[in-house]
């Protein structure tokens, strides 16, 4: 009989206990976009806690759409140099990963602002999603394909009977299949990792210019870069983006932002060291090395020949529109579905370029 | 006849009338609270993208149905197999069976990308995948009816010098057909999601593609209605082999005349 008792008792604590888990775990779930950043133990402070409680600053959260990389080093050259304390704002830059569900963290408000690739935004506003870009560091998407200087394969035409891993999500691998015939080619999804372009000849896969290039050279490989923007797929990468109704609530939170994260990436392409080490503790797996060659391949995909003349971030209509048109295009989406006007706005850039004109002439002076 | 009728009504019934109030309450909660699309969509908005994509869909289910399948009948002969060898020899099962159950524990879905690199991309990862899936209720069930036979039986047999394969044909083969059915019922359900879960690292190849690939795809693109589809067309796959595997399982236990037996059996 006690044994009895003893027994329901654990087990009603079990119960207990399970119970609290999982309201822990709900709660979590649920912060408005201001207080997010108590919850989330994964995100990192340039300074100690105790300078992070500055009641003067607003705070706001920044997901990432991946663990972070050099492809955010500028959003972290801001928080490392202070741009982003000096403008105001306790930001908190929270890692993603595989299937972050970044578009809609930032539709429901859960995070205050969001790093997405141009065609999530598309893809995010055809579904309803209230998500709005307000700056793009990067003009040249670094998405490429490797494949084995061995083959002899010299461009995406020569691709043939071998295999390609790409991820199935990812938009580009659909235009990719629709652009291409590849014939005797298996397409096979990402394993994350350059193991299988190391042992197998006949094989290649999706990177990011300046990360498993490196990697499998480093690893002994010998990878020649496919520019999926040479075959005319460039979405803006890396942009900032918020939920629309920002546009007209919080305006100057936003010119804030932008501005700031805009100052950011200038530093990060002049000297990136600092915010190197700061993405190097917040994703260990990044050596200092890689991180240096990514700083060093990003700077003519963040200034090309626009971005020279327009400032770095900058958006035009006609390239939203060219994108659009190629998700329609390869039957990624629905052309009554696209929306390009409401899926970026520009009105921040221009403030933002001159005040920073103003900011780095009045510091030279 | 009437009554039989009205059996089946009361069956059905009940269910059916819960699953409309159920898509009911779910269209109108959507509606209702302007739930975004790209959260949850509504049963209408769900009908309608299964509708657009049926093709895709229906090949999809065949695919994904087929690398179930494959993995589902590897795991039932191997399952069984190894019951087999487990009911002959008590040290081999003591050595083997801890591991069985270690094979159950390992999370599938942290193991398919290894499992791939082993058994290569395409049709073959899924169906390993699945078959690993698939394989450990089998293994159980298989076992414990193997072994777990009547002790009064057991006694009989070996009075009369039953010879270990007459002991094994007409005393365990036929106890332990129950049990395998609930072992294969189990176990079916398991090889579809192993074949999803398969199919979402390993893929099919460049033309076709399976379910796992189409929730994957949906997904990255938000189009939540359209990964809500592909689910419940996984979903209906499942209790399609459920269905298949229960009715083959009734017919060969009453055939035999064995009466269809929980995993319980005589101490």
């Amino acid at each position: 009989m006690s044994q009895q008792v003893a027994r329901m008792v654990m087990l009603v604590g079990l119960f207990a206990l399970l119970f609290s888990a999982g309201c822990g775990k709900s709660n979590s779930a649920q912060p408005p976009a201001a207080d997010a950043r108590s919850h989330s133990p994964r995100g990192v402070a340039p300074d100690d806690e105790s300078e992070r409680k500055d009641p003067t600053l607003v705070a706001v959260t920044l997901q990432l759409n991946w663990f972070p990389e050099a492809e955010h080093g500028g959003y972290y050259a801001a928080l490392a140099h202070g741009y982003y304390r000096e403008a105001g704002l306790d930001v908190e830059i929270v890692p993603g990963g595989p299937e972050t569900p970044v578009v809609q963290q930032v539709s429901r408000r859960a995070a205050t602002f969001g790093i997405v690739n141009a065609d999530n935004i598309l893809f995010g506003r055809a579904q309803q999603a209230p998500i709005v870009a307000l700056m793009a560091p990067l003009q040249i998407s670094p998405r490429c394909l490797i494949v084995h200087k061995s083959s002899g394969i010299r461009d995406f035409d020569d691709l043939r009977d071998m295999t390609i891993a790409m991820s199935n999500s990812n938009a580009f691998s659909q235009y990719l299949r629709y652009k291409l015939d590849l014939p005797g080619v298996k397409i096979v999804p990402y394993a994350g990792n350059v193991a299988q372009f190391l042992i197998d000849k006949d094989y290649a896969q999706q990177g990011y210019v300046f990360s498993e290039p490196f990697v499998a050279r480093k690893e002994g490989g010998d990878p020649k870069v496919l520019m999926l923007s040479e075959l005319g797929f460039n979405p803006y990468t890396s942009l900032l983006c918020t939920h629309e109704d920002q546009l007209e609530d919080n305006p100057h939170l936003l010119q804030k932002m932008v501005a700031a994260s805009i100052r950011g990436w200038k530093k990060y392409l002049e000297s990136p060291d600092e915010a190197n080490r700061l993405i190097h503790k917040a994703n260990p797996e990044m050596d200092l090395d890689i991180l240096e060659y990514g700083a060093e391949t990003l700077k003519p995909l963040a200034v090309d020949s626009v971005a020279e003349q327009q400032g770095i971030g900058t958006m035009s209509r006609a390239r939203w529109q060219k994108l659009a048109d190629q998700l329609v295009e390869s039957k990624q989406l629905k052309r009554k579905d696209v929306d390009v006007d409401g899926a970026f706005t520009t009105r921040f850039l221009r403030t933002a370029n001159t005040a920073n004109a103003r900011k780095s002439s009045a510091k030279s002076n | 006849m009437t009554r039989a009728i009205a059996g089946l009504l009361e069956a059905v019934l009940p269910p059916l009338v819960f699953f409309a109030i159920v898509l009911a309450a779910w269209q109108a909660a959507t509606t209702l609270w302007e739930i975004p699309v790209y959260l949850v969509p509504g049963p209408q908005r769900v009908l309608d993208a299964a509708h657009e994509h049926s093709a895709e869909l229906l090949s999809a289910m065949r695919l994904t149905g087929a690398g179930a399948l494959g993995g589902f009948g590897l795991g039932l002969l191997a399952g069984t197999a190894l019951g087999l060898v487990f009911s002959q020899s008590r040290m081999i099962e003591r050595s083997i069976y801890p591991y069985a159950i270690f094979l159950q524990t390992v999370p599938i879905v942290a193991i398919a990308p290894v499992l791939i690199m082993w058994f290569g991309n395409g049709f073959g990862g899924v169906v390993a995948v699945s078959f690993i899936l698939s394989l450990f209720p089998v293994i159980t069930n298989a076992t414990a009816g193997l072994t777990t036979v009547d002790v009064n039986l057991l006694e009989l047999f070996q009075i009369n010098n039953a010879s270990r394969a007459q002991v094994l044909f007409k005393l365990r083969l036929p106890n332990a057909l129950g049990h395998l059915v609930t072992g294969a019922k189990i176990s079916c359900g398991l090889s579809v999601i192993g074949a999803i879960v398969g199919e979402m690292s390993a893929g099919f190849g460049t033309q076709s593609f399976g379910l796992g690939y189409l929730i994957t795809a949906a997904t990255g693109k938000l189009d939540t209605a359209y990964a809500f589809a592909a689910v419940i067309c996984s979903t209906l796959l499942s209790l399609a082999i459920f269905a298949t595997v229960s009715l083959i399982g009734a017919t060969i236990l009453t055939r035999l005349h064995i009466a269809p037996r929980s995993s319980t059996t005589n101490p």
